[in-house]
This record gives C-alpha cells, sequence and structure tokens, in this order.
C-alpha cells in the first residue's frame, strides 16, 4: 500500500472541444454529457480510495481552460457562504464530498457551454499545452502548501478528443520537460485519433497511454487502468505491460521538406535540422564552410611512394 | 565577494553599510518574508541580467576542475570543504545535463603539485555522479587523508588544454576552477599558460572558497571568464548555478554538425540480442546508429565506431527555450478587492505579475515556476491569437 507520509493529487484536464463533439454527436459516436457522467463517476471512487486524495479538473476548451474544480470565486456566483448552507439544507442523501464535487463540476461545466466562445476562435484541434500548463502551476501550489508535512504524488490524466494542434508543439515540450523536472506523471486516455504529442509525453514522464475504441466502454477503462497510482502500476502484471505497448518514434523533421530524417545536419548556432547541407542557414541566417574533403589528399599522398619505390 | 572594479575602494574605505536595516520583522515576529524579498530580489536581478538576442555556444565542453589539496581539509563548509564541494558538483551536474543536454562533461582534480582526469569528458550523467559519489565516499572514510600538498593551476590548465585541443570548433569549450587554496605551485609560467589558452578561445572561470588570489582573477578576465569568491554554501550553489545556462559565444566559428536520429527497437518488437556499446554486454533493444548499425543503451552518445553524435529530438528541443527567453512579468499592485491567479486559483495578497503579451496576472509563485521552470506563459499559450515564431521542425 501507499506510505502514510504521501497523498495523492489527481488533475483532470477534459478536452471539451465544441467541433469534435458535435460532429460525434450528430454522427451518434460519442455524447459529452454521458462522457461527464462517466467521469464524475470516475472521480468520485478515486476520492473514494482514500480520505486525503486530492483532485483538480480542468475543461480545455478553445479559447479558455477552466477550473470546474476547485470552483474559482467569479462574479456571476452568489455569496458563497449562503451556497454552502443552501446545499447543505437540499439534505440529499449524497456523501458531502461527492456532492460537492458534482455539483461544481456540473454548475461550471454548464457555465462554459453557455458562454462559449467566439466564433471566430473556434478551432478543429484541441489546445491542451495550455490546460497542462496550468495544472503544473496548480501542482507546484499544492506541493508549496503541503511541503514539510507529506510528500504529494502528483500526476495529470489527459482526456482527450480532437486532433493535435501543430503549433502547439514547442509549448508543449516545455510543458513536458517541467513535468518530467517536477516528477509528474502524465497519463492519456484518447477518444479520438491518436495524438503523437501525448505519446511523448506519456513515455518520458513513464505514464500510460490508452486509446479508447468506443465510448461504451469508456467507464470501464478509466476505472481498470488510471485508478491506480503510478508507482504502484508496476505491481500489476497487466498494467505493467501495456504501459509501454508501442514504440515513440523520436526522430526529427528536416526544417526544409518536414520528412523524418535518420541523419540530418544541425546548425550549431540555432540548433534547426536540415536533411542535406546548405552553405546558409534559413533560420538564422549562419554561413557555413563546406566540408572539407580531407580524405582524397590522404590518399594521393599515401599512392605516390608506393608507385615510385 | 563580488568581483570590485578597478576604481572602486576596498570596503573597509567606504561608509557603514547598515545591512540590519534591511531585515524588517513582520507581526508575528518572524524573519521569514523578508528573507523571502531578499531571495527573489536577488533572482530577479540575476534573470534580468541575461541579455537578449545574443549568440548563445550551445554545444559545450566544460571541464571542472577541483582543488583537493590540504586547504580542503578545511571544516568551514560541512563536513569539511572537500565533500561539500563534490555534493556541490553533483547537483551542478544534474542541472548542467537538464539545461544542455547535448553537451559534455568532464572532471579534473588537482592535488599534490599534479593534475589528474577524475572522470573523462562525455555525456552521460550517471557516469559523472558515480565517480563524484565514490570520491566523496572514499574521502569521508580516510578522513580526507589523501587530500595533501598544493594544487597545481598550471598542470590542470595544461592537461585540460590538451584534451579541448581536440574538440570542433563550433562547441564552445570551457573550464570551471573550484579553487579553495590560496597557493598554487607550477612547473613554468603560468603567463604563457595564460596566453596558450585565451588564444585557443577557452573560457576559464574560477569560484574561490577562500579568498581573492589575483592570478585566478587575472585568468578570469583575460579569458573573458567570470570570478566569484563564496560567502556560504547556499551561495555557492548559487555560484556555480550561474554557469549552468550557455554563456554567450565568443568564438565566431559555426558549422553544420551531422548529427543521427537514431530509432529505438524495443524488447518486444524484437527478439534478437546484440552487442550494446555503452555498457559492453549483450542486450536486448536499444537504439541503432543509423550509419554503422552499432547499439546503444541510452542518448545522447558519440558512437564510438563511426563517430556520429547520436540525439533524439526531444534533447534538442531542450534547448530551444533559451532562444526565446520569456521577457520578466511588471509587477503591480494588487487591485482593488481580491483577485485570485489565473494558473493555480489562489487568492493573490502581495502582489500580481502582469505577462505583457497577455495581460494575465500571476501570483508570486507562479511567476518563479514559470521563469525557472515552465519556460512558457500559460496565457499566452491559451490565448488564440498566439502563434510560435519558431519553425517546428519536429512531428
Amino acid at each position: 500500500m501507499a506510505n502514510e507520509e504521501e497523498r495523492q493529487l489527481l488533475v483532470v484536464i477534459f478536452d471539451v472541444n465544441p467541433v469534435w463533439w458535435g460532429i460525434k454527436s450528430l454522427q451518434g459516436q460519442a455524447q459529452i454529457t454521458k462522457c461527464l457522467d462517466c467521469l464524475l463517476v470516475f472521480v468520485n471512487s478515486y476520492l473514494m480510495l482514500r480520505h486525503d486524495n486530492k483532485l483538480a479538473i480542468i475543461a480545455s476548451h478553445s479559447t479558455k481552460s477552466v477550473f470546474l474544480y476547485p470552483a474559482q470565486e467569479s462574479s456571476h456566483s452568489p455569496d458563497p457562504s449562503k451556497a454552502s448552507i443552501s446545499d447543505q439544507a437540499g439534505g440529499d442523501c449524497r456523501y458531502e464530498h461527492f456532492a460537492k464535487v458534482d455539483d461544481s463540476v456540473t454548475d461550471k461545466f454548464k457555465e462554459l457551454m453557455r458562454d462559449g466562445c467566439e466564433k471566430n476562435d473556434i478551432r478543429r484541434d484541441s489546445l491542451i499545452a495550455g490546460s497542462m500548463a496550468i495544472a503544473l502551476c496548480y501542482i507546484h501550489r499544492m506541493q508549496i502548501e503541503s511541503q514539510g508535512n507529506t510528500k504529494l504524488n502528483a500526476r495529470i490524466l489527459v482526456i482527450k478528443a480532437a486532433d493535435d494542434a501543430a503549433s502547439q508543439y514547442m509549448s508543449f515540450m516545455n510543458v513536458i520537460f517541467a513535468a518530467q523536472k517536477e516528477r509528474v506523471v502524465v497519463d492519456a486516455c484518447i477518444l479520438g485519433q491518436d495524438s503523437g504529442l501525448l505519446q511523448q509525453a506519456c513515455d518520458m514522464t513513464s505514464g500510460m497511454y490508452l486509446k479508447v475504441p468506443h465510448q461504451d466502454a469508456f467507464l470501464q477503462y478509466l476505472l481498470t487502468a488510471f485508478l491506480t497510482e503510478a508507482e504502484l502500476r508496476k505491481e500489476s502484471l497487466v498494467l505493467a505491460q501495456s504501459s509501454r505497448p508501442r514504440e515513440v518514434d523520436y526522430r526529427a523533421a528536416c526544417f526544409c521538406h518536414r520528412s523524418l530524417v535518420d541523419v540530418g545536419f544541425v546548425c550549431s548556432v540555432c540548433l534547426s535540422i536540415f536533411c542535406q547541407f546548405s552553405p546558409i542557414c534559413s533560420t538564422c541566417e549562419t554561413a557555413f564552410k563546406p566540408p572539407v574533403l580531407a580524405s582524397k589528399s590522404r590518399k594521393k599522398r599515401r599512392a605516390l611512394p608506393a608507385n615510385g619505390t | 565577494m563580488e568581483e570590485q572594479g578597478e576604481d572602486k575602494a576596498y570596503r573597509w574605505e567606504g561608509d557603514y553599510e547598515k545591512t540590519w536595516e534591511a531585515l524588517k520583522e513582520d507581526e508575528t515576529g518572524s524573519l521569514q518574508a523578508s528573507i523571502e524579498a531578499e531571495i527573489n530580489k536577488a533572482k530577479k536581478r540575476r534573470l534580468q541580467q541575461r541579455q537578449r538576442n545574443v549568440r548563445l555556444g550551445m554545444m559545450r565542453h566544460l571541464y571542472v576542475v577541483v582543488d583537493l589539496s590540504q586547504a580542503m581539509c578545511d571544516q568551514d563548509l560541512k563536513p569539511n570543504r572537500a565533500v561539500a564541494v563534490l555534493k556541490a558538483l553533483e547537483i551542478f551536474s544534474e542541472k548542467f545535463f537538464d539545461q544542455n543536454p547535448i553537451s559534455q562533461l568532464g572532471f579534473v582534480s588537482t592535488c599534490a603539485k599534479r593534475a589528474e582526469v577524475l572522470s573523462d569528458m562525455s555525456g552521460s550523467l550517471q557516469k559523472h555522479i558515480k565517480v563524484l559519489q565514490d570520491l566523496g565516499q572514499k574521502i569521508i572514510k580516510t578522513n580526507a587523508k589523501h587530500c595533501t600538498g598544493e594544487p597545481s593551476l598550471q598542470n590542470s590548465l595544461e592537461l585540460c588544454a590538451k584534451s579541448l585541443k581536440h574538440m570542433p570548433s563550433h562547441t564552445s569549450k570551457e573550464i570551471l576552477i573550484v579553487m579553495g587554496s590560496l597557493t598554487t605551485c607550477d612547473p613554468g609560467s603560468i603567463h604563457d599558460t595564460i596566453t596558450q589558452i585565451a588564444k585557443q578561445s577557452i573560457r576559464c572561470s574560477v569560484i574561490g572558497l577562500s579568498a581573492e588570489v589575483h592570478i585566478c582573477k587575472y585568468l578570469a578576465k583575460s579569458t573573458k571568464g567570470t570570478f566569484g569568491i563564496i560567502l556560504d554554501e547556499s551561495h555557492f550553489a548559487d555560484l556555480l548555478t550561474d554557469h549552468v545556462p550557455p554563456p554567450a559565444e565568443i568564438s565566431p566559428e559555426s558549422s553544420l554538425i551531422k548529427m543521427g536520429f537514431p530509432h529505438h527497437v524495443s524488447p518486444h518488437e524484437s527478439g534478437k540480442i546484440s552487442l550494446c556499446m555503452s555498457r559492453n554486454t549483450f542486450t536486448v533493444g536499444g537504439y541503432f546508429c543509423p550509419q554503422c548499425q552499432a547499439k546503444y543503451s541510452e542518448l545522447p552518445v558519440q558512437c564510438v565506431i563511426c563517430a556520429l553524435t547520436l540525439v533524439s529530438a526531444p534533447h534538442l528541443a531542450r534547448s530551444y527555450h533559451h532562444f526565446f527567453p520569456l521577457p520578466m512579468f511588471k509587477e503591480q499592485e494588487v487591485p482593488v478587492g481580491s483577485s485570485t491567479c489565473y494558473s493555480c486559483c489562489k487568492p493573490i495578497t502581495t502582489a500580481t505579475y502582469v505577462c505583457e503579451q497577455c495581460a494575465i496576472s500571476f501570483c508570486m509563485d507562479c511567476n518563479a515556476f514559470i521563469h525557472e521552470t515552465l519556460h512558457s506563459c500559460p496565457g499566452c499559450i491559451i490565448s488564440t491569437n498566439h502563434v510560435h515564431t519558431t519553425t517546428n521542425g519536429v512531428v
């Protein structure tokens, strides 16, 4: 079992890209409300494992990332003290902690869907790098607050729907390196297409990458694979094997043709990658000396004495 | 002490500095808040001093010369200077390889008027840490018996220079000397060595543990390095950390370096056994050099057969943030009514830091975290009009 001195913090990042979810619900393949219900059941099970498990849920929209739980005090909500009294007076038989989480998530989610974003800002691809950056800041804050008492094991679970955004590569890599440094495990549960960025993230932080084939099994996958904390996964035969099922392609693409290279030329000033030698670097405009062909002159010198003697 | 300019007077000739007035107690009588404010101010000053739009030496070959002479048995750093220095160097090596993944590090020790190589120049962090830890254990066990004699500055400089001469010209060659003794015993004229090193454009920096020695300062100045004397252990860690980010490039050489990006074969994919060149044993799976098909267990590494540098794309990506350093956020007063930090939802009490590009405010802890670890502003990533200025070269 986990050490008494350690606590868990789980941050769930839920991708609510409106384009992807809209298309899927029109096709009848996936419903965001059903997924949200599955997520709430999963989160309640996680909270039930230990009384001091900590949780945060972030929704990643096209233009903003919103904390669904813990609820921030916003200008829309009424006086918080009055709200909590009315909750307690509501008196349904739910465990209070679960009720708080469920209500906060559903209220914030409704608010997010209602507010939405401008028509020009809607994107087809999901911008999870920003949500992951915010998650890391929250984890950092929690680590500072619990310092000295107990160690905090933090992990991020990304539930991704839409495709990768190519423009986010740099920010995403910075986030992955920061997660590596802070010893945060990144797990990924993919509802849509395979994501190369998240494969790299899970590989580099030793997390689990899982692609869910169809939505009906979503809750079962969540409960089986992602409920256990990272350190205990190696105790389970199934989870240990499926942690790294496929090889991640870490090759680089050259800047000129965007094709994957095995052997490339790297500019020593700006570290841009080219597939063949060029006299000027296109990124930083440094001039290079062409490679000196030393071998030919040596061969000629060696051949002469043999002929001469 | 900090390096003093040529025209400044000695400290005893100046006015009194009432340093005790800088610290203030808060209502509970604790000094913690003002100490943290001082630390943050120093950090901010350090970050601001970093110049922008300067060519940086990305691929670095750094030799660290550790003084293991009689003066290092002194116990002003706990348990003695030598062990404290070795521990600090372990932490420095980790940070160094974290910020400069394609660089190489080597360790040289000097004692009893000689210099010898502790750990060869390589890019493998584990090897260096093992050497440093073993040496630290040995010193503790034998109670620093073999830290004898005097260090030799000239011998250690010549040893490093001889090895750095063979390095390619586009790399940044550096030597960092940690000197605890006030003397040095040299076979010849050290000025000749210093001119030779300056000619080879090797950048030497010195960190002194006891007092300022003129020759060390002269060495650092002639080779455009830095010179510092430590006040205590945390100041020593700070001075070491100053050498972690890549320095401004002094040599104008630049070239296209041929590098290989090997594909990883996992043990599950192919059960074939082959010789791993980095461990000298037979293993299943690993990275295969694209030029000569030699196998290695970890990257980055230089192929011993065909001399091709093997890296993976994230190693290069780790250095990209040096080219686009995140600008400092503007410090502002807390607005009327409480406000919460955008990224961690904590109510802000002390001061807000506002990013100038996306106009989003953060708290002090998030500001420090963003600038030191994350290197990207979360607000800028999320705002839709943010298009990153680099051309993305990787999948």
